[in-house]
């Protein structure tokens, strides 16, 4: 009798639950698989032909579509390498003695805690080419004026900038409670076997910190590969497609275009790559170390 | 309490929104109950709260409920609503997107509930533009055409004055030169810039409603329609189907080449949005629509301005065509709202509509009362819609064609190669119409 009473509690507990996660991710995510296998419409998607796998073959076809994997992949490589340097290096600054940590700290993590639509709206105003802030401050110190996001060279950049002012603040504070969770005597011995700061960091801090870092690697780089506000609200996709992020490309494609099944091919192969790339990027970048 | 558990998580999962209309309990004065109607528009467009309040005075029994959506995701939202099982009773859409909801079977044809006389009332361009395999989707809410206001105090220092008749109209290097002219600034530093920025659309460069017109003026509807004159006018095949040698041709690219010029050459307009430039003093000219008269009437500005017509380069042409009130085919109560679109599409509040808002009506016999219609500025409009309007392209497939268009302007106005970027295009939407 205890034994069904504590099934029922957690049927009561996790049935809710467990029925949305069914319900609003797999399911959508099986549907996905099925309209892969057809072209159809959405305005009318009764209508439908079976294609087989000929979307999936359309998509690699397509230099369009080839455009939009390259270009959020080098979104993600992009955002990763300047939001890990730079959050760690925030981090170490916080985890030390030196002034105006908390003003630093409520500052590098308000940007976390806004909107991604009102952060991208922000920074369209930012960048703006004839009167935004950024090329006022440019033409302060004597600097030509920039294009940003009308440019084919400079959209992506100032979009990764974008993440890097925004997602800086998330992984500090991942690096930050690494960096606290490093035992104090271990750096307290290498300093007495004559380590400088440098050597500390370099053979202390930043081993034990691995497992933070594949954490943090993993989320920004999911983070990078699901951006939509910034295609959306800044860019539209261009110029060009050079900022046609693959889950703008999904929307556009599904909504806009009415090719819900390409969209569908598209989403899936999406789906495995981004699979692919988390376990690869937690296999190569798996802790040596334990403390 | 398992199983209350599971009811209302099924009971969440299957709840529809509150989209088709419903019926209240009886009353007095409405023996079968007050019917809602549900009805989708875009922000800031019509049917006004003054339609909807006049209408549903003259209809005791029925009230209508709005759902608005910012004007860049209507399309989406029709999208989306059409596939679902309780879409809107009434939507107002774009109405050059009439074949492609008539085609997928989104729109309910019209035709059996018009009055006598009412299509032959409709303006041409808009009953042209509203029909998809001989019946009639819409009556039509207004006309539009696009026309270049300026600031009359900013040129009249300069010795520039714009014609105000259509057969006098500027040509496009014409206009070029007073835009010129009359920037203050240049490079980095421009204060008031020729041409205001677009505000169709996203508020960035390539809406094709205006935006399209810089190709197609290059083309002449009078010229052999085997020439790429004559495909360049018309921008798509006449079936609708074929955009391969119609949207890229010699002289589109001649079209889109001096379009990117007036932001990279000229650089008389700015690549990016700026709210309000010609009402602010930012811009000498822009181009806009009748009703954007209302607005500077209202805004009591504290400068003199003028409208112009459109330049042109070969042919004079403006799009036609604007939002209006359709029926889905999907609602549970198609006789109440197709009476609720034909009245107000129609009759007194048609009329007062189209007055107040200084736009040009849809029906003749409204025009016919509408003597401003006849006095600038808004006979430029007026004339323009008789005399220069055709369609946007016309296609069953024109959502699409409109956002790779749309696209590719933009990236032509941004520096993208004229000739390769409308090759793409071209190539992208080929098949998509052909679908």
């Amino acid at each position: 009798m205890r034994r069904l009473q504590h099934w029922g509690a957690v049927a009561i507990f996790v049935g809710p639950f467990l029925g949305m996660l069914l319900l609003f991710q797999y399911v959508p995510v099986l549907r996905m698989l099925w309209d892969s296998l057809w072209d159809f419409a959405l305005l009318n998607p009764d209508k439908r032909s079976f294609v087989g796998l000929q979307n999936y073959i359309d998509m690699f076809d397509d230099p369009d579509r080839r455009q939009a994997f390259l270009v959020t992949f080098g979104f993600a490589v992009g955002v990763v390498c300047t939001v890990i340097p730079v959050s760690f290096l925030v981090a170490v600054y916080l985890n030390g003695q030196l002034p105006a940590r908390a003003i630093v700290r409520t500052v590098v993590f308000l940007p976390v805690v806004t909107s991604a639509v009102v952060i991208a709206t922000m920074w369209v105003f930012l960048f703006d080419p004839t009167n935004g802030l950024v090329n006022s401050a440019f033409a302060l110190v004597g600097l030509p004026r920039m294009a940003f996001l009308t440019s084919k060279m400079q959209a992506l950049p100032s979009i990764i900038f974008m993440m890097l002012w925004q997602q800086t603040g998330f992984a500090t504070v991942l690096f930050l409670s690494g960096l606290q969770g490093i035992p104090g005597d271990l750096e307290d011995a290498a300093r007495v076997d004559g380590c400088s700061a440098w050597q500390r960091l370099r053979h202390v801090v930043i081993p034990l910190l691995s497992r933070t870092t594949v954490f943090v690697v993993v989320i920004m780089t999911v983070f990078s590969l699901q951006a939509f506000a910034p295609a959306l609200i800044m860019t539209g996709g261009g110029p060009e497609g050079t900022t046609n992020f693959i889950a703008f490309d999904i929307y556009e494609l599904a909504f806009s275009l009415q090719q819900p099944g390409l969209a569908s091919a598209e989403s899936t192969v999406f789906m495995l790559l981004v699979l692919g790339i988390s376990l690869a990027q937690m296999r190569l970048l798996r802790t040596r170390w334990n403390y | 309490m398992i199983r209350l558990a599971a009811a209302a998580l099924l009971a969440t999962a299957v709840a529809a929104p509150a989209w088709a209309g419903q019926r209240s309990a009886p009353t007095a004065d409405c023996p079968q109950g007050v019917l809602t109607l549900s009805l989708l528009k875009p922000q800031n467009n019509p049917p006004t709260p003054v339609m909807i309040a006049a209408w549903e005075a003259a209809n005791k029994c029925m009230k209508v409920e709005l759902n608005e959506v910012p004007f860049g995701q209507l399309a989406d939202k029709i999208s989306v609503l059409a596939a679902s099982g309780s879409p809107p009773d009434i939507v107002m859409f774009d109405g050059p997107n009439t074949q492609t909801y008539a085609a997928a079977g989104v729109l309910l044809p019209l035709d059996k509930y018009f009055p006598p006389g009412l299509k032959d009332d409709m303006v041409a361009a808009t009953l042209t533009e509203h029909t998809y395999e001989g019946k009639v989707y819409s009556p039509g809410t207004q006309q539009a055409s696009l026309a270049l206001f300026y600031n009359a105090d900013m040129l009249a220092p300069l010795g520039i004055t714009p014609p105000r008749d259509l057969d006098h109209a500027w040509t496009w290097p014409e206009a070029v030169a007073a835009m010129q002219k009359c920037q203050k600034g240049e490079g980095d530093n421009v204060s008031v810039w020729g041409l205001a920025p677009s505000r169709f659309g996203n508020a960035t460069p390539g809406f094709v409603y205006r935006d399209m017109l810089f190709l197609r003026t290059f083309g002449d509807p009078k010229a052999p329609p085997e020439s790429s004159l004559y495909k360049t006018y018309w921008g798509i095949s006449p079936d609708g189907k074929t955009a391969q040698g119609w949207l890229n041709t010699p002289e589109a690219v001649e079209g889109a080449k001096f379009f990117s010029d007036l932001f990279n050459t000229y650089k008389i307009t700015p690549k990016a949005g700026i709210p309000n430039a010609f009402q602010d003093g930012k811009a000498c000219f822009t181009i806009d629509v009748s009703y954007f008269v209302a607005g500077l009437v209202a805004a009591n500005l504290p400068f003199k301005w003028g409208v112009t017509p459109l330049p042109y380069a070969k042919a004079p042409i403006v799009h036609t065509g604007s939002i209006t009130l359709g029926v889905m085919a999907k609602s549970k109560n198609p006789d109440e709202a197709a009476k609720f679109v034909i009245d107000v599409s129609t009759g007194k509040i048609a009329e007062d509509y189209n007055r107040a808002a200084r736009a040009l009506p849809a029906m003749k016999s409204i025009s016919a009362k509408m003597e401003e219609l006849q006095v600038y500025p808004l006979n430029i409009f007026n004339e323009e819609v008789a005399r220069w309007g055709h369609p946007r392209p016309p296609s069953s497939h024109f959502a699409q064609y409109d956002k790779v268009v749309t696209d590719a302007l933009r990236d032509i106005a941004y520096g993208a190669d004229p000739k390769t970027r409308l090759d793409a295009a071209a190539r992208t939407v080929q098949p998509l119409l052909a679908r």
